[in-house]
C-alpha cells in the first residue's frame, strides 16, 4: 500500500510540476499594476513622513515606519499606493488605489512566504471594495480572516488603513 | 563607485539650481527627488545586471531598513508562548507553568528556497530532575516552484486537524489546546520526510508526503491513544515509513478540510524484539470545519484512527516490562464543537466567550488474563466554558472553567496568557 501511494505521490508531483512550472511569487510588477490602474504610469509624486505623520503611520501600523517619504501616483482624483508590511515572516507587497476616500481596488502583487496565499484570493480582497477610514484611522467594516494566514490578513488591513490615510494626507497637501 | 555617484549627484543638484531657485519648496524637492531618481536609474545601469533591483528591494516607499522582512540572505526570528495558572477543583491543588516558549529562525537563500525552524521549551526548566524539555519542533526547507508547487524537506508538522499547523496560543480558544487535538491527533505533531504542497486554485489547498512513522514499541502512556509512541525525529527507527495527505479549502470565514495519515509502527522489532515482524499499521483521518459569521466563531472536528495488531502490540509491551505495561489502543475517535461570539472588539480589544463540547473514546485491546484492561480514562466527555481577550491580535489572556465526565480530577479552573511574534 505504501508502495502505491508513494507512486501515487510521485506521479501527483510530476503532474502540478508540470502544471505549475512558472514562477508566480511576483504576480504583477508594481509598474505594470500602476500602468493598469492609471491608464498609463505617471511620474510619481512624494508624501514626506513628518513626525506628526511618522506617529500616525506608527499607531496604524502598530510599529514605526520604514520609510521617511512615500510615492505615491495619482491621475485624475485616483491615487495608487504601493505599500509593504511583512505578514508573518516576510513582506507582503499589495497595490492599493483610492478614489474618493474609498478603496477602489487591492491586489496582492508580491506574496513571498510558503503559507498564506490565500490573502490573493479575489473572495478576500474584495472585502476592502469601498471601505474607508472611520475613527482613530481604522476601517469602516470588519474584514474576515482566513483560518492560518491569521498575521498576513493583519498585514492587509493595515495596508489598507495606511493607503487611506496617505491618501487623505496627499488631498490636504493638494489643497494647501 | 560611491564617490562617482556623489560627484553626479553634486553635479545634477547644481545644475538644477537655477530652476531650483524659482520654485516652492515642495516643487523643489519634487525636482530633486526626480535627480535622485535619475541617478539611481544611472547608477544601476551602469553597475549591470547584478544590481538591477530585485522583487525583493522595491524601492516604492524608500524603505531605509527593511530588516523586518526576509531578503535574499535574510534571516528573520519568530516566537510564541503561554503560561496559565490552574486551580484543581478536587484536590485544592494549584500549579502555574510556563507551559512553553517557543522561538524559531527562518531563513531566505533565495527567490525560491526558504528555511523554517522552531524550537520549543515545555515548561521553563530544562535538567534531569525536572519535567521540562527542549525540543526541535520544526526544520525544514522548503522549494518554492510557484503557488501550486512547494516541495519541501526535514521535521515538519503533519497537516491533520486545525491546531497541528496553526498552534500559536492566541489562534485557539482555552487556556489549553483542545484534548481531542491532543489525545487522539497528537499535536503538536511533526515527523522527519518530504512532501509537496500548494495552493491548486482559489483556495485549496493540498499537502502530501512521505515521512517517518510511528514505533508502537515505545508506547508509554495508556491514557493518549498513539501519542507516546510518535517518534519526533529523535533517533527515529524508520525500517516503516508512513505516507500522509490533506486538503483544505479556506475562503474568508470559512474553512473545511481533512487529512489522513498511514504508516505500519512495528519498526521491525528495533524498540521492542516481540514486534520484529509485526505490521501495526497504524491509519489516521480527520475532517474539520470552521465558520465565521457575523461576530460568531464555529467550529467542528471528528477524528478517527486504528492500530492493527494491537493484540500482538499488548502481548509485546507485557514481554518487555510486566510492570508498566497496558492495553494498546485499537481503535480511537474524537470530537468537538465549539462556538465562541465576539461580544466587544475596539481597535486592537476583542473579547469573545467561547464553549466546547469534547468526545474521546478509545478502544485498548485487552488481555485479560495478563490483567491489562480498559482504562476508564479513555471514555470522556469534557465541557470548557471560557473567555479570551486579545490585548493585541498577537497577544491574548484567556480563562476558562472545565468539567470532565470520567476523570474528575482534571476539572479545573484556569487562567493562562499568550502571545505570538
Amino acid at each position: 500500500m505504501i508502495r502505491a501511494a508513494r507512486r501515487a505521490l510521485a506521479l501527483s508531483t510530476l503532474a502540478l510540476a508540470a502544471c505549475g512550472i512558472a514562477y508566480a511569487q511576483v504576480y504583477q510588477e508594481p509598474d505594470a499594476f500602476i500602468a493598469e490602474v492609471l491608464g498609463s504610469k505617471p511620474p510619481p509624486k512624494v508624501l514626506w513622513l513628518t513626525k506628526d505623520i511618522q506617529g500616525q503611520a506608527a499607531a496604524i501600523l502598530g510599529h514605526p515606519p520604514a520609510q521617511l517619504r512615500q510615492r505615491y501616483w495619482s491621475e485624475g482624483g485616483k491615487s495608487v499606493w504601493i505599500l509593504e508590511e511583512t505578514g508573518k515572516e516576510e513582506l507582503i507587497t499589495a497595490g492599493f488605489v483610492v478614489v474618493d476616500g474609498h478603496i477602489d481596488h487591492v491586489r496582492v502583487l508580491v506574496y513571498r512566504e510558503s503559507r498564506g496565499q490565500e490573502v490573493r484570493q479575489t473572495s478576500f480582497l474584495k472585502q476592502f471594495k469601498d471601505a474607508k477610514l472611520a475613527q482613530s484611522n481604522r476601517l469602516d467594516r470588519d474584514i474576515d480572516g482566513i483560518v492560518g494566514a491569521t498575521l498576513s490578513v493583519g498585514a492587509m488591513e493595515r495596508m489598507a488603513r495606511l493607503a487611506l490615510y496617505f491618501d487623505r494626507l496627499s488631498h490636504d497637501k493638494a489643497r494647501e | 563607485m560611491k564617490k562617482s555617484t556623489l560627484a553626479l549627484a553634486s553635479a545634477a543638484i547644481f545644475g538644477a539650481t537655477p530652476a531650483l531657485g524659482q520654485a516652492s519648496v515642495d516643487e523643489k524637492l519634487q525636482i530633486l527627488q526626480q535627480e535622485i531618481d535619475e541617478l539611481k536609474a544611472q547608477s544601476r545601469k551602469s553597475a549591470g545586471p547584478a544590481q538591477q533591483p530585485s522583487p525583493y528591494s522595491l524601492d516604492y516607499g524608500s524603505m531605509l531598513d527593511r530588516s523586518s522582512g526576509l531578503a535574499n540572505g535574510g534571516t528573520n526570528i519568530i516566537g510564541y508562548g503561554e503560561m496559565s495558572y490552574s486551580k484543581f477543583r478536587e484536590s485544592g491543588n494549584a500549579t502555574a507553568d510556563l507551559a512553553r516558549f517557543v522561538f524559531g529562525f527562518n531563513h531566505r537563500f533565495d527567490e525560491r528556497l526558504t528555511f523554517h525552524s522552531e524550537i520549543e521549551i515545555e515548561h521553563a526548566v530544562v535538567s534531569k530532575d525536572d519535567q521540562g524539555e527542549a525540543e526541535v519542533e520544526q526544520a525544514w526547507v522548503n522549494y518554492k516552484m510557484s503557488d501550486a508547487v512547494n516541495f519541501k524537506g526535514g521535521l515538519f508538522l503533519i497537516p491533520l486537524g486545525i491546531l497541528n499547523e496553526t498552534h500559536e496560543p492566541p489562534t485557539y480558544y482555552g487556556v489549553q489546546r483542545n484534548q481531542v487535538e491532543t489525545r487522539i491527533i497528537p499535536t503538536t505533531w511533526r515527523e522527519l520526510g518530504v512532501g509537496v504542497h500548494g495552493i491548486v486554485s482559489e483556495g485549496l489547498r493540498y499537502d502530501m508526503g512521505v515521512t517517518t512513522s510511528f514505533d508502537s514499541g515505545k508506547l508509554d502512556d495508556p491514557t493518549t491513544g498513539m501519542r507516546s509512541a510518535h517518534q519526533e525525529g529523535q533517533l527515529a527507527n524508520a525500517s516503516n515509513l508512513a505516507v500522509y495527505g490533506a486538503l483544505n479549502y479556506r475562503r474568508p470565514g470559512l474553512l473545511v478540510g481533512g487529512g489522513v495519515f498511514t504508516g505500519d509502527t512495528g519498526q521491525n522489532g528495533a524498540s521492542n524484539p516481540a514486534l520484529q515482524g509485526v505490521a501495526a499499521r497504524f491509519t489516521i483521518w480527520d475532517v474539520h470545519a470552521e465558520y465565521r459569521v457575523a461576530g460568531l466563531d464555529l467550529q467542528a472536528l471528528y477524528t478517527a484512527g486504528t492500530l492493527g495488531d494491537a493484540d500482538k502490540v499488548t502481548a509485546a509491551l507485557f514481554a518487555a516490562d510486566p510492570a508498566t505495561a497496558f492495553a494498546a489502543p485499537q481503535s480511537m475517535k474524537g470530537w468537538y464543537a465549539q462556538a465562541a461570539y465576539h461580544v466587544y472588539k475596539q481597535g486592537k480589544l476583542d473579547v469573545a466567550p467561547f464553549i466546547r463540547y469534547e468526545r474521546i473514546d478509545i478502544k485498548q485491546a485487552e488481555d485479560p488474563a495478563n490483567g491489562l484492561l480498559q482504562d476508564p480514562n479513555n471514555n470522556e466527555r469534557i465541557k470548557t466554558l471560557g473567555v479570551n481577550f486579545w490585548v493585541h491580535p498577537q497577544v491574548v489572556l484567556k480563562a476558562d472553567i472545565q468539567r470532565y465526565a470520567t476523570d474528575k480530577t482534571q476539572d479545573a479552573f484556569r487562567l493562562g496568557a499568550g502571545f505570538m511574534f
